[in-house]
């Protein structure tokens, strides 16, 4: 069997609160526009209380861009968009006759549509629409956007809470580098359902005010919806494109915490790990990192684990980061793939996110994220990081080529 | 199927009774069960504070693996230690609780128990384990089931050693059944066969 060293990315597409394709994306950040606002798509009791940053797509125009049909879940709408952006802009020359791979990650399925089916269900038994629950499954999602997109030599799905599409990545550089794929389509979608609502605000980690990432007086999190997807080709597929790809993986790494079901590790530990691991693997010092692409969803648990682990890796040398949550709220599942096509924009425009509403230095840390949109300082290399539930941590690395 | 491999010890916790292979090593009979999965946590004088905030399922399955692991002596790489369990009411004790929660505000710390495999993670971080996990809910223990899950696992190399069997709770009707199974002998170790594991499963004393 052969292996390729080299995961080159050749294609982006992503859809969130701000805006519908690549090009959105840039000139909301160019204009430090963020997504959040005050609820209007998702039927929830939340509705005037908490803010998310949704869509700005109704189901019927996402349909109607898509071509899927409405009994599909708004998971699968999203999935599609992005997905589809991206196939289309690594323009692959020779596409049908190489194997292709979808592996795209997403934590909610098709709750939404179950919720809808569940309000009539619990009314009366015989009552419903099957239709509604059908795909339910997170697999089914997937299955979906493969049939449309015509993909069939490898199709499967991530779901690891918030680091699902981070991992949907790497697992996709690892089929190229196993020389099980030429090109893998890999990042998730998720969109926002009572089920996340209600859960998150169980868990008492949801802002009623705008999200402050690292921030000394942040309060939480704002639950966003999205997707995101990258284009991983091998070094054969990379020779073969009209336009030079975006930039490499050059390192990946995916350590577990295990500590609390819902909580990171005071110390961070397996931030710390993930971080280490996709180092070592990219053969890079802390110092040569340009970039970091927080997890930073501005819970006081998260910032605080996650700033105490890029502390024991980056002291004394802080590279700029920032949390483009503060743009796109908590996409979940969609999160990984969200920010690794931000991390490869940041590469291929030179541009540093700024971390929007950041005030105050938080105690316990010796640095602070930046705060305005940076352009014309060479990016060479991005950390992403995406730490999950369950202590799941991944770290990801993007290198120019 | 031809297999060096054994139960190299085993524990059920049912009706009031802590056995260890097969032998009565505790017993309180006649107490609520959070009464009860106190006395066996003060009587084998374990000390893990988080035990206090477990659910009852977590605590059950927590007390049966640390009296089944008391005295392994396990020399394996915990990352090369695997757990699959099962059980026929998922986390539903639990959750029943957590919905009562909700009308004087939900509770956070009740609400991250309503998973059922919650008591793995609690098993694996206490004994650092990080091999393969499952738990499969079904209508009744199914040795057949456990015996090939198992097996896949071992033959296939991705453990060393798993743990596995039944943790089940509801209301006041609870039984952990839990198995050590390796691929060495022991002084009580018992071959590790579906008829084995219904015989330890199944029996009264």
């Amino acid at each position: 069997m052969s292996t390729h060293s080299t995961v080159y990315i050749a294609g982006l597409g992503i859809i969130s609160a701000i805006g519908n394709n690549v090009a959105e994306h840039l000139d909301a950040f160019k204009n430090e526009r963020a997504g959040m606002a005050g609820i209007t798509i998702i039927d929830t009791i939340h509705k005037g209380k908490l803010p998310v940053a949704e869509v700005k797509l109704s189901n019927e125009q996402l349909i109607s861009l898509t071509g899927l049909t409405e009994h599909n879940s708004r998971t699968a709408l999203l999935s599609l968009a992005a997905a589809r952006e991206a196939v289309a802009d690594a323009a692959i020359p020779g596409l049908d006759e190489l194997r292709v791979g979808l592996v795209s990650a997403n934590t909610v399925g098709g709750m939404d549509r179950s919720e809808d089916f569940f309000v009539e269900f619990i009314a009366d038994n015989s009552k419903g629409k099957l239709k509604n629950v059908y795909d339910h499954e997170c697999g089914s999602i997937t299955e979906i956007v493969a049939d449309k997109l015509g993909i069939t030599d490898f199709i499967t799905t991530i779901s690891t809470a918030c680091s699902s599409s981070a991992n949907a990545i790497f697992y996709g550089a690892r089929l190229i580098k196993n020389d099980i794929a030429d090109v893998v389509i890999a990042g998730g979608a998720d969109s926002l359902t009572k089920f996340t609502l209600n859960g998150f605000n169980t868990l008492m980690i949801l802002d009623e005010g705008f999200c402050k990432p690292f921030d000394e007086n942040r309060k939480g999190l704002n639950l966003g919806e999205g997707a995101g997807y990258i284009v991983l080709v091998s070094d054969k597929v990379a020779e073969t494109l009209s336009t030079p790809p975006y930039c490499t993986l050059s390192g990946y790494n995916n350590s577990n915490d295990a500590f609390h079901q819902t909580a990171s590790s005071p110390d961070g530990t397996g931030s710390y790990m993930a971080m280490q691991g996709a180092l070592k693997m990219s053969g890079l010092k802390p110092s040569d990192i340009n970039y970091i692409n927080l997890h930073g969803t501005g819970t006081p648990n998260n910032d605080s684990a996650e700033g105490t682990a890029v502390k024991r890796v980056f002291d004394p040398h802080y590279p700029p980061m920032s949390s483009t949550k503060s743009f796109t709220g908590h996409t979940l599942g969609a999160s990984g793939g969200i920010e690794a096509v931000f991390s490869a924009l940041a590469i291929r425009h030179k541009i540093i996110y700024p971390n929007l509403r950041f005030q105050t230095r938080m105690n316990e840390l010796p640095f602070a994220p930046v705060t305005r949109y940076l352009t014309g300082k060479p990016v060479k290399h991005v950390m992403s990081n995406s730490f999950g539930f369950g202590g799941n941590c991944t770290s990801l690395i993007f290198s120019e080529v | 199927m031809i297999t060096n491999r054994y139960i190299t010890v085993s524990c059920k916790i049912a009706t009031g009774v802590v056995h260890k292979d097969m032998k009565s090593v505790f017993a309180n009979p006649q107490t609520s069960l959070p009464d009860f999965l106190l006395s066996v946590y003060q009587y084998f004088a374990f000390s893990y504070p988080k035990f206090y905030k477990m659910d009852n399922l977590s605590k059950l399955g927590w007390l049966a693996s640390e009296v089944l692991l008391k005295d392994a002596g396990l020399k394996f790489d915990p990352a090369q230690v695997a757990v699959v369990l099962a059980n026929a009411n998922s986390s539903l004790d639990n959750d029943l609780k957590y919905v009562k929660t909700i009308a004087e505000g939900a509770s956070p710390s009740v609400f991250v128990y309503t998973l059922p495999n919650i008591v793995i993670g609690e098993i694996c971080i206490r004994n650092n384990f990080k091999g393969e996990h499952a738990f499969f809910i079904q209508d009744k223990f199914d040795e057949n089931f456990i015996f090939q899950q198992v097996n896949y696992l071992l033959d296939q190399q991705l453990a060393s050693a798993c743990i596995c069997g039944w943790v089940d709770v509801l209301g006041d009707n609870y039984k952990a059944s839990l198995f050590l199974v390796e691929d060495k002998q022991a002084d009580n170790a018992v071959v590790f066969s579906t008829e084995n594991m219904a015989k330890i499963f199944n029996s009264i004393n």
